[in-house]
């Protein structure tokens, strides 16, 4: 089901097949389009002729040229149900901030930077002209990472300054140039970038056929920029290329993957099982194996971390327009007077109001964290109640310190578990589905205290059950290729884990819900840290004593205690890679402010409450969408 | 000829530390047709320095005296006079890089190019032409007998069996093929052969020249041969010592050019002289 008016902000940067790409699939989908663009360039007025041309639909396409100061209020209209934000990363963060809560949904494209890693088995000639499509040239967004093998740099720059010399700039009509120029500003900010890296010790070197008038740049090259220097944290600008070596492939991706940005990048290595390797271990959204700057309107192309997680092209780009049919549009929960700084700081306390009556309990149960139960950092435990108001069992009190014990638990688990094969992965699920179904009874009767009926309660494990196995057989169906019209050779289309899942679960539904968040992040290869419900959490660490015989250690971690104050741990946290929220509407909004942090992709329900036990809410396809993020990985084709 | 090619030792570790991308390479070529268009007047200037590089060739079964006397007029003066003169360029010494012919009409070319006064190279293809295969004893002496008559430049056409089996030869020219093959000269093929020439200068300080043969027709294709030596290996290789294009018909087709720049309109076959 389409989403609706679709706002749709781009920066002075993009060309019109850009632009293009972003609003031809809303239309196809069935969506209108308010597109605000600097006054910059003349591309909008080429665009608006072109929604004028639309007469019979007036409407479809509006075109606002105009200053970026006008964001947030177009952010913030109440019509727009998506707002789809292509630009710089501090402008998507302060946006991510003030639309938290809002209606609108938020969709990030950031940073222009790409990276282009050469080994010493690659065409170094070839891989010169990759970078020369990377940085200097019209067609490459941003400015460059190079990463070279240490045994070929010397022959790798040396190219590298031969073919800069070749380089042409000048007005774009003049058939004869390479680049162009992109304004005034990008010019400063090179200049900056240039000065500030010879002060912290780099070699810049300039070369090509460059007019000296004012907005033209020309080619850099810097080398020997100490990796810990201001100027090697921030993002590239065009066209500078910052080059530096590596000595293994290892180490490679530990220099690649040691950003926060996660856009695109290159491998240029003729050792095949090199090349997938390297590929399938970078953390960015597209991978060309032995290309740099492909596209095609059928590959979906985004990318991760500090890069925005929406993607354009392919299935990707379409269910961004999209949300599940059924599902109403997000409503605002926009408190206004919610304080970030207070909100879920201090835990309220739960001293019991009088003496405890009545048999005494079994001993508190602590937090699961690295495949067994600990006690919790604060040793201390809240009582929980079942449906007539007796004591149902103590459960612990978390805080921020096992908040941080289980994120780290979990992330030594990550490797492990992300490596493992897709049906050794649903193995294991079917693994804890049998043992959910053979403690059904305990289960059954824990629900009953809650206020289940026996029957309902029953059916719930078994669903329960069905949902773990069901999520392990779906992973294993995955078609990958896609066929891209003009290359010779395929183009894939992974689903990876992304990382670290924070979930925190509704509190109806104690076991329904938790196994069906549960089921899902792991099936992709997260691993994750739970919030199970607050009203019984027994449910969720009974499932827990399976966990720990079952699942390997730190792959699933559930830590009990004041929910808005463990909401706001992981929240902050900036080494979650993505949080799942169905708490409160505050809390919601809450967590939408927070991810600008680290800019984790969030899924809130904005308080409101979700048919666990129904297929198209508890088990659809959006969870499997939201569990696991695309890379796109070009193979051309050819010898 | 630039000074003779010394030699090196054969060391095949730097061919097979070589690592050629296939797309790679073939998206570059796709890219130099596209990147360096020129036009108006440079295009003729270029034109003109186009026409220095072709080695005018005549390589058909039925040669006479008389289609290479032709030819050899047409090498002396290969744009019409009042083109020149309307370009500024009659007295420059136009006049393509050399005439190219079979080993027994080599003497035919001399004795034209003498009577015509002019001093260009006569190339002849040698050792077998085209296929390469037949006895040692008699390619040497196809050579002696071609360098006897006049020749100063051969086309050595290798030994296809010696490459196979790993035994390299060296030269002082590299051409992409006899020009008798389905597929001549490409691009990809190439930029492959211009990057090698350029390792090698680099490595041992040695100028190889480059001659692309077959297939080259059009003036537009000369133009991007042109820009993707420019591009490749500088304005150095520019020059007749070291670049050539082996070529028939790609001179009418650029004295057409030439016509249509001067004057404005498209000549009709009988407006230009015959080679």
């Amino acid at each position: 089901m389409r989403t609706g008016v679709i706002g749709l902000i781009l920066p002075p940067t993009f060309s019109f097949l850009e632009m293009m790409w972003r609003i031809c699939p809303a239309l196809a989908v069935g969506c209108t389009v308010v597109a605000l663009v600097p006054p910059a360039s003349p591309t909008p007025l080429l665009l608006a002729q072109l929604s004028g041309e639309l007469g019979p639909f007036p409407g479809v396409l509006n075109v606002i040229s105009g200053p970026a100061s006008l964001v947030p209020i177009l952010a913030s209209q109440p019509g727009i149900q998506k707002v789809a934000f292509c630009g710089a990363l501090e402008e998507g963060r302060a946006l991510r901030r003030s639309l938290a809560g809002e209606c609108a949904e938020l969709g990030l494209a950031l940073g222009t930077e790409s990276l282009l890693l050469l080994t010493d088995t690659a065409d170094i000639d070839s891989a010169v002209e990759g970078v020369v499509d990377a940085a200097w040239s019209d067609r490459g967004p941003g400015g460059l990472r190079l990463l070279i093998q240490e045994s070929v740099w010397d022959e790798a720059m040396r190219r590298l300054q031969e073919r800069m010399g070749r380089l042409r700039s000048g007005r774009g009509l003049d058939g004869a140039v390479d680049m162009g120029a992109r304004g005034a500003a990008a010019c400063d900010l090179v200049q900056r970038f240039v000065c500030e890296a010879q002060s912290q010790g780099a070699q810049v070197f300039q070369a090509g056929d460059v007019p000296s008038e004012r907005p033209f740049c020309p080619p850099t090259l810097v080398s020997n920029l100490p990796p810990a220097s201001p100027c090697a944290q921030v993002e590239v600008p065009w066209p500078v290329v910052v080059a530096s070596p590596f000595r293994t492939a290892k180490e490679a991706l530990l220099v690649a993957n040691g950003t926060p940005r996660g856009g695109s990048a290159s491998v240029w290595s003729e050792r095949l099982g090199q090349a997938l390797e390297l590929g399938y271990g970078l953390q960015v959204g597209t991978v060309w194996i032995n290309a740099h700057g492909l596209r095609d309107p059928s590959v979906p192309t985004g990318g991760c971390k500090e890069s925005g997680c929406s993607w354009h092209g392919g299935p990707d780009g379409l269910y961004e327009y999209l949300r599940p049919s059924g599902t109403p549009a997000q409503l605002s929960c926009l408190s206004k007077n919610l304080n970030y700084d207070t909100f879920g700081l201090a835990v309220p306390s739960t001293l019991p109001a009088g003496p405890e009556i009545g048999p005494s309990p079994a001993p508190p149960y602590g937090l699961f964290v690295g495949g067994r139960f600990q006690a919790p950092g604060a040793r201390s435990s809240r009582p929980i109640r079942d449906s007539s108001g007796n004591l149902h069992g103590y459960v612990a009190e978390g805080g921020a310190k096992d908040i941080r014990g289980a994120v780290e638990a979990a992330h030594q688990a990550f490797p492990g578990w992300a490596g493992q094969s897709p049906g050794a992965r649903a193995a294991l699920l079917w693994a804890l589905a049998a043992a959910l179904e053979r403690r059904k009874s305990t289960l059954a009767s824990r629900l009953e205290r809650q206020g289940a009926e026996l029957k309902a309660a029953e059916a719930e494990v078994e669903l329960s059950a069905r949902r773990l196995r069901a999520w392990g057989a779906r992973v294993q169906a995955q078609g990958h290729t896609l066929q891209v019209a003009g290359l010779r050779g395929p183009v894939l289309r992974l689903r990876e884990p992304l990382g670290v899942l924070a979930v925190v679960c509704p509190d109806e539904w104690p076991l329904l819900a938790f196994v069906s968040l549960l089921a899902p992040a792991l099936a992709y290869g997260n691993t994750v840290v739970m919030v199970p419900s607050a009203a019984c959490p027994l449910l969720a660490l009974e499932v827990c004593q399976d966990m720990a015989t079952v699942f390997p250690a730190g792959l699933a971690n559930v830590v009990t205690g004041d929910r808005d104050h463990l909401t706001r741990c992981l929240a902050l946290h900036q080494d979650v890679q993505a949080m799942w929220y169905f708490g409160s509407a505050q809390g919601s909004q809450f967590v939408e402010w927070a991810s600008a942090g680290n800019l984790k992709p969030v899924w809130a329900s904005r308080g409101c409450p979700r048919a666990w036990d129904q297929e198209a809410e508890g088990a659809g396809p959006e969870l499997g969408l939201r569990a696991a993020r695309t890379k796109a990985l070009w193979l051309p084709m050819g010898d | 000829m630039s000074a003779y090619n010394r030699g090196t030792e054969l060391d095949l570790s730097w061919i097979s530390k070589i690592q050629v991308n296939h797309p790679a390479v073939l998206r570059r070529a796709e890219q130099i047709q596209a990147r360096r268009t020129v036009k108006k007047e440079w295009q003729a200037a270029w034109l003109l320095k186009a026409v220095t590089f072709i080695d005018l060739t005549t390589l058909s079964g039925d040669d006479t005296s008389s289609n290479i006397q032709r030819l050899c007029y047409k090498a002396k003066y290969p744009i019409r006079e009042d083109l020149l003169k309307a370009l500024n360029m009659h007295d420059k010494g136009i006049t393509t890089a050399a005439v190219c012919v079979y080993p027994a009409r080599v003497c035919d070319a001399v004795k034209a190019l003498k009577a015509a006064g002019c001093n260009i190279p006569v190339a002849s293809v040698a050792t077998g032409f085209p296929a390469g295969q037949t006895h040692l004893k008699t390619r040497l002496e196809e050579i002696r007998l071609a360098v006897e008559d006049g020749a100063t430049e051969i086309d050595v056409v290798i030994n296809r069996s010696l490459v196979l089996t790993g035994q390299w030869e060296g030269s002082d020219f590299i051409k992409t093929s006899t020009g008798k093959e389905t597929v001549n000269a490409t691009f990809p093929v190439a930029i492959v052969m211009l990057r090698a020439i350029r390792d090698f200068f680099w490595k041992t300080g040695n100028k190889i020249g480059f001659k692309p043969a077959g297939g080259i027709r059009s003036a537009k294709d000369s133009l991007a041969w042109l820009s993707l030596v420019k591009e490749e290996l500088g304005d150095e290789w520019l020059k007749p010592e070291l670049f050539r294009i082996g070529a028939s018909t790609l001179l009418s087709d650029i004295e057409r050019q030439i016509y249509h720049h001067v004057t404005g309109r498209y000549a009709a076959y009988h407006d230009l002289p015959m080679s």
